[in-house]
């Protein structure tokens, strides 16, 4: 009889256990998914929901606030979600508060995200229709990085022809090979330093002669800064165009003069023909020249002839003298 | 138009295992029956089957947990590992294997025990003293087979995932609350009825069968061992079958 009993107990033992992990595990199950405790309801509404089921969780700023009570296709646009979320929520949950659809982990199950707005609000009511929100999904991700691989593929097969090509390049191997040619390189670049150290000093330079412009220093800065010089500048600008007018319409004249002179040479007329093409003037101007040179040979034979004369000797002593007075003043004058 | 023997086999048994049923049923309705046997066969069938089908349900949950690891790890959802393994142990891992553990155990039992009684004529013996030899052997090993198997099986749930908590802390680190947290977090009333459900046929099937087969005993001692081998192959055969029903069914309505 006490074995009996005993065998009653464990046996009770036993069921009652099995009976309380079974209740325990029903609870659970339920309380996860808002059947037990009080609840209140919200919508949203998607124009895809993205394999989102009655049942997938509802987290508010990462919190577990509910599951997803429904999901109502209302029409080829819209469908209505409704959520069903802990009383204890209510309070946190604002009229301007957003819903999206997000996923749990990368793999995971669908959860709708309800995401705070920094601006304030009043509390949600019974029912309330939040705003959406779309976020990417895996689908979208996955389509981007479908786009990322085919470029990919296009700019590595353009590398390879370009490595192609650059291997096959005999020029750009000699190139690379010619052991001079880095030498030569290194001397250009020190000389294009040392270019670049004289352009540096060169526009220094500028820069302060700019500055002495600006400044009014210079014949530069004179005539930027300085007003009478750059109207006296402008007056000599005008005096030069009036010049080169007036030489404009001079070697018009003297074109029109030679012109003119060039017609009576060729045409035989005129002093100037006569002059430079007449055979015959020009051995009479020869015939003078040789009258005129004997002619002063006479003269000076005659003067010396008045030298040597004693009514004109003395006046000629005279001027001598005179003429060697003025010489010595003059050399003293310069030595002092 | 002869029938091939084994096919003919076949139907026969189909017909007298459905006879055997309908007699069950029509007792089952009887307003006399056999509650202290009843209590009994619970203690029998359930208690002193409760250490083997807790170390079976404990290994099969580490074992899981670690083969399953690995599996995960290349996928980088290590952290799915309870999510994976709870929901593998209460939808099907659990109640199979408890139950195919319990066929094992009590279908052979009932098969050998109802057989040896049948050779050794007790149960004429019954039926002369006015005892009926059916309600008193049948409907109350059937009744506890069908109560205590999901008894049975929630308490195996529990220790496999344990047993899967310990294989998830073997190479990683988790708290027991998180863990359980987030296999119950996964798990959803339709992962947990149809489970429980078909549980209840599973134990209907093995005691029926046991019954069956060792209420039906022939050829002596023989018969006997013949009777508790067919038990326990047949109810096994049958777990499989009414697991792929009920799969069919809860695919239909729409809860897997």
């Amino acid at each position: 009889m006490a074995n009996k009993s005993a065998d009653n107990i464990k046996l009770g033992l036993l069921v009652t256990a099995g009976v309380f992990i079974l209740v325990v595990s029903l609870y659970l199950i339920g309380k996860n998914q808002s059947l037990f405790g009080s609840t209140f309801h919200l919508r949203a509404r998607f124009t895809n929901v993205n394999g989102l089921m009655a049942g997938n969780n509802i987290r508010y700023s990462g919190i577990q606030a509910g599951t997803v009570n429904k999901i109502t296709i209302i029409n080829d646009t819209s469908i209505e979600v409704d959520l069903l979320i802990e009383d204890e929520m209510k309070p946190f949950i604002k009229k301007n508060a957003l819903v999206s659809i997000g996923n749990e982990g990368l793999m995971g199950n669908k959860v709708i995200n309800i995401t705070p707005s920094r601006f304030p609000a009043d509390p949600v009511d019974e029912g309330e229709l939040l705003m959406t929100k779309t976020q990417m999904i895996t689908d979208d991700m996955l389509s981007t990085l479908s786009n990322t691989n085919d470029n990919v593929e296009v700019i590595s097969g353009n590398l390879i022809t370009t490595v192609n090509r650059i291997n096959e390049s005999k020029a750009l191997w000699r190139i690379l090979n010619d052991t001079t040619l880095s030498d030569g390189l290194r001397i250009s670049m020190h000389n294009l330093q040392i270019a670049t150290e004289n352009i540096n000093e060169m526009s220094v330079s500028l820069l302060a002669v700019i500055k002495d412009a600006k400044a009014g220093n210079g014949a530069a800065g004179a005539i930027i800064a300085n007003d009478t010089v750059a109207r006296n500048l402008k007056a000599a600008v005008a005096n030069i165009n009036a010049a080169s007018k007036e030489s404009v319409e001079v070697l018009a004249k003297l074109d029109s003069i030679a012109s003119v002179t060039h017609r009576s040479i060729e045409n035989g007329n005129g002093v100037v023909h006569a002059l430079l093409k007449d055979p015959a003037m020009v051995k009479s101007v020869n015939t003078s020249l040789n009258n005129v040179e004997k002619g002063t040979a006479a003269f000076e034979e005659s003067m010396q002839a008045l030298k040597n004369n004693f009514l004109f000797r003395g006046y000629f002593r005279k001027l001598e003298k005179r003429k060697s007075r003025a010489r010595k003043s003059t050399t003293d004058t310069t030595h002092k | 138009m002869k029938l091939p023997v084994n096919l003919s086999d076949f139907l026969r048994e189909a017909g007298s295992l459905s006879l055997f049923v309908s007699r069950f049923v029509t007792e089952l309705f009887h307003p006399r029956q056999e509650w202290r046997q009843f209590v009994r066969q619970c203690f029998v069938i359930g208690v002193q089957s409760f250490a083997l089908i807790g170390i079976t349900g404990f290994i099969m949950g580490l074992v899981l947990t670690m083969q399953l690891r690995p599996s995960l790890m290349s996928y980088g959802v290590e952290a799915q590992l309870p999510v994976m393994v709870g929901l593998a142990i209460v939808r099907e891992i659990g109640p199979v294997i408890t139950a195919l553990i319990f066929a094992g155990k009590i279908s052979s039992g009932i098969g050998a025990e109802l057989g040896s009684m049948k050779v050794t004529e007790q149960i004429d013996a019954m039926e002369v003293s006015g005892t009926n030899p059916f309600r008193y052997l049948v409907v109350t090993r059937v009744l506890a087979t069908t109560v205590m198997l999901p008894i049975l099986t929630v308490l195996s749930d529990a220790i496999s995932l344990y047993g899967s908590y310990l294989g998830v802390n073997i190479k990683g680190h988790t708290s027991l609350t998180l863990f359980f947290f987030q296999v119950f977090q996964t798990l959803t009333y339709s992962d947990v009825l149809p489970a429980m459900i078909k549980t209840l046929f599973f134990g209907f099937a093995i005691g029926i069968i046991g019954c069956y087969k060792g209420y039906n005993s022939q050829k002596g001692t023989e018969g006997v061992g013949k009777s508790a081998n067919a038990a326990v192959v047949i109810s096994s055969l049958l777990i499989f079958i009414i697991d792929l029903i009920t799969v069919q069914i809860t695919d239909l309505l729409g809860l897997n």
